[in-house]
C-alpha cells in the first residue's frame, strides 16, 4: 500500500547528527556564544598616534542601520585599542609598507595563539581592527574627504535619505586565489613577489610600484610565521597532554603547521589547515569579518587532496572530521561584537562555499568531496559557516538532487542557495564581451566561474567584482518622472527632525500630466534612470576613490591574480577583473509601477495623470478605489504575462545598459548589473514615497528579481518563467549569450520562493520538487533560495491574508493558495503540521 | 472575497439585477436574481467579485500550457481534463488533447462516466491515462444518492476496457471510489466493485484508489449561498480507511493495485487551532541575503 496523501507531516526542526564526541564538544561550546571564556571577538591595534584611526567607515556606507554609529565605532575601537610598538623606521616607510608590517607584527607577534580542546585545526583571534598606519597629514586629508559638506559620508548620505539607494567601496565580497596559495605555498608565492621585484627598474623601486611590491613581499611571510607560532603551541600542548591519541593529533597539527601554509600542502589535512590560516588572515587585512570573502570550488581544487589522502590511508570519517573543524573556525566570525550578546549568530557573513557545477566540456563535476561536504553540512546544520552555494546544471546527477532536496526539506528551505549554471554562465560570457576582456573570459574557462557572498558570480582569483557596493533603487527614475525630476516626499531627519528642502535634483522633465501617450511617459522615464544610474556612479567615486588612496590591502593583494603582475593594490583596481556591481532594487516594484500607470493612464484612461499624483502625494489615503484598482486590475510581473513580462525585460535593458556606460574614475572599474536587494527593500520601504503600483509609504518593496509580495498569483512555475524571461529568456535564433541562454545580468540576480514543507513530505513529491529545479535550469534565473513555512506562519497568515497572498500550500492532490481556501481547510492545514499523528 | 472587499459598494450600483447588496456580513449576492452577466466583477476595483472559471479559446489554452511543459515534461507530469464532467465538452476535450500529444505532453481524463459512448469515443484516442470514477456499485442505491442508475457508467467503463485492447491508447486505466460515510462506505460496495473489476476488467485496472470523504468543499457551498447535504458529516477514522482497503484487496483481484487517500480524522480535539489575532506578528518572512 502506498503512502496515504494525509498521513501526518511534521517538519521538525533540524538538529545536528552523527557527531563525534570531539565535533560535539566543539559545535557546543561555540553555540554557548557569549558565556564562553574564549572568543574571537575583535582586538583593537594602534600605532599609538593622537591621530590614529582604526574604523573605516566607508565600508558600511551600504548599511544604512549603521549611519547612525559611525563616530561611535571610530572613537569606542580607537578607545579600546593597544599600541604596538613600531619599527625604528615606520615613519619613513610609504602607506602600504606599513600597513603590511603593521597587520603582520599584529598577527605574529601580539595577538595571542589558542588551539582549543580536541581541535584539528589552527587558527583564530583573526577578528581585529588594526591601525590605518596614517600620518598626520594623511589622517587630516582623508578626514577633510570624508567629512563636511562636500564629504563622502555627506554625498552618500544624502543618496541615501532621498530614496536612491546606497553605495560603497566595500570589503570582502572577493574569491582570493586560494587554489594557487595551497599549491605553490606562500613560499612559492613570496618568491614569484620578489622576481617581480627585482625586473622593475631602480626609479621603478622607488616609486609607488615598487613601494607595493616591498608591502606584499613583507606581509606574504605573514602565514608563515603565523603557522610556526601555532607550531610550536602544539607541540607545547603535546608535551602536557596526557591522553595519547590527543597528543599524537597534536605531533602531527605541529608537523602540518611547521609546513604549510609556507610549504605547498601535500595531503587533505595540510590542505585544510592552510587554507584555513591564508582565509582567515584575508579577513584580518581587511579588519572585515566574513562577508562575501568567498572560497570558490572548494570541493574541486581540495579534491586531488581529498584523493591523496584517501588512497594513502585516511578514513573518509576522519577527512569529514577535519572539515568539520574547519566548519567550526568559519563560524567564529560572529563573534566579532560577541560582547554586545549573541545576535550576531543569527545571521549571514557569507564565507561561501561553491559545490558541484560543469566543468569543461559541460562535463558534471560532482565528486566524493562533494558529498563529503554536503555530509558535513547535514550532520552540523543547523549552522551557517561557510554558507554552501550548489551549482545546478542540465545535466546534474539525480544523486545530487536527492540529497540537496533531502537537505532543504528537513531544514526549512536551508542550508543551500541554489546557482544554476546555464543562465550564470551566459551572464559572465555577457561580461566578457561588455568589458572586452575575452581573453580572461571565455568558453574555455567560463564554466570555472563561483559565486561570492551568496550568489553573485565572478571568476575566482582574479576578480573582484565589488558585487554589494552600489544599490540604486531603480523604482526612483518613476518618482522623478512624475514629480519632473523632483522628490515627491520630504525628508525629515528622524533623529534631528531636520527637513531638507525639496529641490530640483534630477533633469527638469516638467508636468507630467503633460505627457500625452505612454511612448512619451516611457522617453522621460527612460531619462530619469539614466540620471539616478550616473548618480549612483558618481556617489560611488566619492568613496572608491578615498579607498583607493588611504585603505591598501596588500595582503589581499597577494591573492588576487592582477595585483603583483601590476604591482598595483586590489583597493585601486590591481585585479584582473576589476568591477563594480550596480545592484538593481525594488525592480518589480518599478515595473508593476510603470504597468499600473500605463494600464490606468493610457490604456484603460480609469484616472488621470494628475490623479494618481495626488493619490501618491496622499500616500493613497482617500483614495481606496484608485488604490485597489492599481493593486488588482493592473497587470504585473510574476504571473507569466508575457505582456507585462515585456515590460519587465525593457526596464531591465534600459537600466543594465546604463550600467555598463560607468567606469571609476579613481580605479579604472567597470561597472556591472546585477540584482541582489539584501536587505534594502525592508528599510527603503520606509523612505521612498508611495508608488503607482499601489504601495503605500513603509511597505517593503519587492525584494531582488522577485515578484512583488501578492503578485505572483499564478503559482510558481509562473513566477519562475517571468524570472527567466525579465533576465532575457533563450534567444530564438540559438545564438544567445551561452548556448541560447541569455542573461543581462553577469552577477546573477537573487530570487527567493516560498513553499510549504508538505510539498516536500514524501517521496512522490520530491521527485515533483526536483522536477521543477530542473525546470528552472531551463527557463529561469541564476539562483534560487527556498523558503520553507512554519505553521505559526499559516496561522499568522489566517489573521493577516492580506500579507499572505502567494503562500501555496499542499491540500490533497493539488495545491492551492492558502488565503484562497475556506477557514476550516485552513485549520486543518495547520493542525497537519501541528499535530504528529492523526 | 472578504480579503480583498474595499467596500466600495461599486458592484451594488452597477449590478443591472439589484442582486446585490452590502450589509454587515460584507457582500451578499441574491442568486436568484443574479444572471451571471458579469458586470460586477468588471467593474470590481479590488477585483474582489469574480467570476469563477475563464473561458479559453483552443489556440491560447495551448499556447498558456505550452509555457510550462519543461515542467511536465521533467516530472514526468501532464494535463489532467478534470471537472465539473470534461466529456460534457468531448470535442474540445479531443481537440486539446490531440493539440497536446503532439506537443509530447501526457494526457489524463479524469471523468464519471455518465455521458454517451459516442462522447466518450471522440476523447479516448487522445488519452493516455482514464481516471475513472466508480461510486456504488449497488444500481438501486446508486440512483437513490445521484439521481441515476449505474448502468451505463458500468457499461462505458467495459467499452474503455475493450477499447483499450483494441488501441494504443488509452494506456492505462485508474479506477476511484469516493468513500462516503454512510453511503458508499459499506463492505458491500467496496467488495462489489472488487468482484465487478476481477469479472469484467480483467487485468485491466492498473490502479484503484479509494478516496477518503473530505469537506473541503463546504466552503465553497457556503460562498454559493448553497445547503451541502453532507455538511454534517465527519472524516473517515484511518482505521476505517485500512479496514475497507483490505476489503478491496480480498475481493478477488491484485491486491497491489489498491491504495488510499484523502483526509482522516484527528485523534486529539481542536483546541489548538485557534485563532491568533491576539498573538504577536511574525514579522521576518524573507531571508535576508548578503
Amino acid at each position: 500500500m502506498q503512502p496515504n496523501a494525509a498521513e501526518s507531516f511534521q517538519p521538525k526542526l533540524k538538529e545536528p547528527k552523527n557527531l563525534s564526541p570531539r565535533i560535539k564538544w566543539l559545535r557546543d561550546y561555540y553555540f554557548e556564544g557569549s558565556e564562553r571564556l574564549w572568543n574571537n571577538d575583535y582586538t583593537a591595534w594602534t600605532t599609538g598616534t593622537p591621530w590614529d584611526i582604526l574604523f573605516d567607515e566607508m565600508t558600511f556606507y551600504i548599511v544604512p542601520e549603521l549611519y547612525t554609529f559611525m563616530q561611535t565605532f571610530r572613537s569606542s575601537i580607537y578607545q579600546a585599542a593597544r599600541p604596538v610598538k613600531l619599527d625604528k623606521d615606520f615613519w619613513s616607510w610609504s602607506l602600504p609598507e606599513r600597513k603590511a608590517w603593521f597587520l603582520k607584527e599584529v598577527m605574529v607577534n601580539y595577538v595571542p595563539q589558542e588551539i582549543l580542546p580536541g581541535d584539528l585545526i589552527a587558527g583564530a583571534r583573526f577578528n581585529v581592527q588594526t591601525s590605518m598606519c596614517w600620518t598626520e597629514e594623511e589622517a587630516k586629508k582623508r578626514d577633510g574627504l570624508i567629512y563636511g559638506k562636500k564629504g563622502a559620508r555627506t554625498k552618500m548620505k544624502w543618496f541615501h535619505d532621498h530614496g536612491y539607494g546606497n553605495s560603497g567601496a566595500t570589503s570582502g565580497h572577493v574569491i582570493p586565489g586560494y587554489e594557487k596559495a595551497l599549491k605553490i605555498g606562500w613560499k612559492g608565492m613570496h618568491a614569484g613577489l620578489k622576481a617581480r621585484y627585482n625586473l622593475l627598474s631602480a626609479k621603478e623601486q622607488e616609486g609607488p610600484r615598487g613601494d607595493q611590491l616591498r608591502a606584499m613581499l613583507t606581509v606574504s611571510t605573514m602565514p608563515g610565521d603565523l603557522a610556526e607560532k601555532y607550531a610550536n603551541l602544539s607541540t607545547k600542548l603535546a608535551a602536557e597532554e596526557t591522553d595519547f591519541e590527543r597528543k599524537t593529533e597534536l605531533v602531527h597539527m605541529a608537523g602540518n603547521l611547521k609546513k604549510v601554509p609556507w610549504e605547498p600542502a601535500k595531503n587533505f589535512w595540510e590542505a585544510v589547515q592552510s587554507l584555513w590560516l591564508t582565509h582567515m588572515l584575508v579577513m584580518s587585512d581587511e579588519n572585515y569579518p566574513g562577508p562575501g570573502v568567498s572560497f570558490g570550488r572548494i570541493d574541486q581544487y581540495l579534491l586531488p587532496y581529498w584523493e591523496y589522502s584517501l588512497s594513502n590511508g585516511m578514513d573518509r570519517e576522519f577527512g569529514k572530521e577535519i572539515l568539520k573543524c574547519f566548519w567550526v573556525h568559519a563560524n567564529t566570525v560572529y563573534d566579532a561584537m560577541i560582547n554586545v550578546g549573541n545576535n550576531g549568530i543569527t545571521s549571514g557573513y557569507g564565507q561561501l562555499i561553491t559545490l558541484s557545477g560543469i566543468g569543461k566540456d559541460g562535463k558534471d563535476m560532482t565528486n566524493d568531496l562533494t558529498y563529503a561536504i554536503l555530509e558535513v553540512i547535514d550532520e552540523l546544520s543547523p549552522i551557517l559557516e561557510p554558507k554552501p552555494n550548489v551549482r545546478l546544471h542540465r545535466n546534474s546527477p539525480e544523486d545530487l538532487l536527492d540529497k540537496v532536496v533531502d537537505s532543504i526539506s528537513s531544514s526549512q528551505g536551508s542550508p543551500f542557495l541554489l546557482n544554476f549554471d546555464e543562465r550564470s554562465m551566459a551572464g559572465m560570457m555577457r561580461e566578457a564581451k561588455r568589458a572586452g576582456c575575452t581573453d580572461l573570459i571565455n568558453e574555455d574557462n567560463v564554466y570555472d566561474y563561483a559565486p561570492v557572498g551568496c550568489l553573485e558570480n565572478t571568476m575566482a582569483g582574479n576578480d573582484r567584482s565589488g558585487t554589494v557596493d552600489n544599490n540604486l533603487n531603480l523604482l526612483k527614475a518613476v518618482e522623478l518622472t512624475l514629480t519632473g525630476g523632483r522628490d515627491m516626499v520630504e525628508f525629515i531627519d528622524p533623529i534631528t527632525g531636520k527637513k531638507d528642502k525639496i529641490r530640483q535634483d534630477g533633469p527638469e522633465t516638467g508636468d507630467a500630466g503633460k505627457l500625452k501617450t505612454w511612448g512619451e511617459f516611457w522617453r522621460v522615464y527612460e531619462e530619469h534612470t539614466r540620471y539616478i544610474v550616473k548618480r549612483c556612479a558618481d556617489t560611488y567615486e566619492a568613496s572608491e576613490s578615498i579607498r583607493a588612496e588611504f585603505c591598501p590591502t596588500p595582503y589581499l593583494s597577494c591573492l588576487v591574480k592582477g595585483c603583483a603582475e601590476k604591482a598595483v593594490d586590489i583597493t585601486r583596481g590591481g585585479a584582473e577583473l576589476s568591477f563594480t556591481t550596480l545592484e538593481g532594487v525594488t525592480f518589480a516594484t518599478t515595473v508593476d509601477s510603470l504597468l499600473a500607470i500605463k494600464y490606468l493612464v493610457y490604456d484603460r484612461k480609469e484616472c488621470t495623470m494628475e490623479e494618481i499624483i495626488e493619490a501618491l502625494e496622499d500616500n493613497w489615503e482617500g483614495h481606496d478605489v484608485l488604490q485597489a484598482k492599481a493593486k488588482f486590475r493592473a497587470p504585473k510581473y510574476g504571473r507569466d504575462d508575457d505582456e507585462a513580462d515585456e515590460l519587465a525585460r525593457k526596464v531591465m535593458d534600459l537600466w543594465s545598459d546604463e550600467a555598463w556606460k560607468y567606469r571609476t574614475k579613481s580605479t579604472d572599474r567597470q561597472f556591472r548589473p546585477g540584482m541582489l536587494s539584501w536587505n534594502y527593500w525592508v528599510g527603503d520601504g520606509y523612505i521612498m514615497a508611495a508608488s503607482a503600483d499601489g504601495r503605500p509609504k513603509g511597505q517593503f518593496l519587492s525584494n531582488a528579481i522577485c515578484p512583488s509580495n501578492g503578485a505572483d498569483i499564478n503559482g510558481p512555475t509562473a513566477n519562475i518563467n517571468s524570472v527567466g524571461k525579465a533576465l532575457g529568456g533563450r534567444a530564438k535564433d540559438g545564438n544567445g549569450d551561452w548556448g541560447d541562454y541569455l542573461n543581462s545580468l553577469p552577477n546573477g540576480a537573487s530570487h527567493t520562493i516560498t513553499l510549504n514543507p508538505v510539498l516536500l513530505r514524501d517521496l512522490d513529491h520530491r521527485e515533483k520538487f526536483k522536477a521543477f529545479l530542473k525546470g528552472y535550469a531551463e527557463n529561469s534565473g541564476t539562483s534560487l533560495q527556498i523558503n520553507m513555512v512554519s505553521a505559526d506562519m499559516l496561522k499568522d497568515a489566517q489573521t493577516y491574508p492580506e500579507d499572505y497572498r502567494t503562500l501555496l500550500i499542499r491540500i490533497t492532490g493539488y495545491n492551492a493558495y492558502f488565503t484562497g481556501i475556506g477557514r476550516e481547510l485552513q485549520d486543518e492545514i495547520i493542525a497537519r503540521e501541528v499535530h504528529s499523528n492523526y | 472575497m472578504e480579503s480583498r472587499c474595499i467596500g466600495c459598494r461599486t458592484c451594488v450600483e452597477v449590478c443591472p439585477e439589484k442582486a446585490i447588496s452590502f450589509t454587515e456580513e460584507g457582500i451578499k449576492i441574491e442568486r436568484k436574481l443574479c444572471t451571471n452577466c458579469g458586470i460586477c466583477s468588471e467593474e470590481c476595483p479590488s477585483t474582489a467579485m469574480e467570476l469563477l472559471g475563464t473561458i479559453w479559446d483552443l489556440d491560447n489554452l495551448v499556447k498558456e500550457i505550452e509555457k510550462d511543459s519543461i515542467y511536465f515534461k521533467k516530472s514526468s507530469g501532464g494535463i489532467t481534463a478534470s471537472g465539473g464532467e470534461p466529456v460534457v465538452q468531448a470535442d474540445f476535450v479531443a481537440a486539446f488533447f490531440k493539440r497536446l500529444k503532439e506537443m509530447g505532453i501526457h494526457t489524463a481524463l479524469d471523468t464519471c462516466g455518465f455521458y454517451t459512448q459516442k462522447a466518450l469515443d471522440k476523447i479516448l484516442p487522445y488519452s493516455d491515462l482514464v481516471l475513472y470514477d466508480l461510486k456504488e456499485i449497488d444500481p438501486v442505491k446508486h440512483n437513490n444518492f445521484t439521481g441515476n442508475s449505474n448502468e451505463l457508467i458500468l457499461n462505458n467503463l467495459i467499452h474503455i476496457y475493450d477499447y483499450m485492447k483494441k488501441h494504443d491508447n488509452p494506456r492505462d486505466l485508474w479506477i476511484r471510489t469516493p468513500v462516503i460515510p454512510g453511503v458508499t462506505e459499506t463492505e458491500e460496495n467496496i467488495s462489489g466493485i472488487g468482484t465487478f473489476i476481477a469479472t469484467h476488467l480483467k487485468n485491466g485496472v492498473a490502479k484503484w484508489e479509494l478516496c477518503s470523504f473530505n469537506n473541503l468543499c463546504s466552503d465553497k457551498y457556503l460562498r454559493l449561498g448553497l445547503d451541502w447535504a453532507f455538511k454534517d458529516s465527519l472524516l473517515l477514522t484511518k482505521d476505517r480507511m485500512e479496514e475497507l482497503t483490505d476489503i478491496a484487496m480480498n475481493s478477488g483481484i491484485d491486491p497491489d493495485i489498491v491504495s488510499w487517500s484523502g483526509p482522516v480524522k484527528f485523534e486529539k480535539d481542536d483546541s489548538d487551532v485557534e485563532s491568533s489575532k491576539s498573538k504577536p506578528r511574525i514579522t521576518k518572512i524573507c531571508s535576508v541575503a548578503i
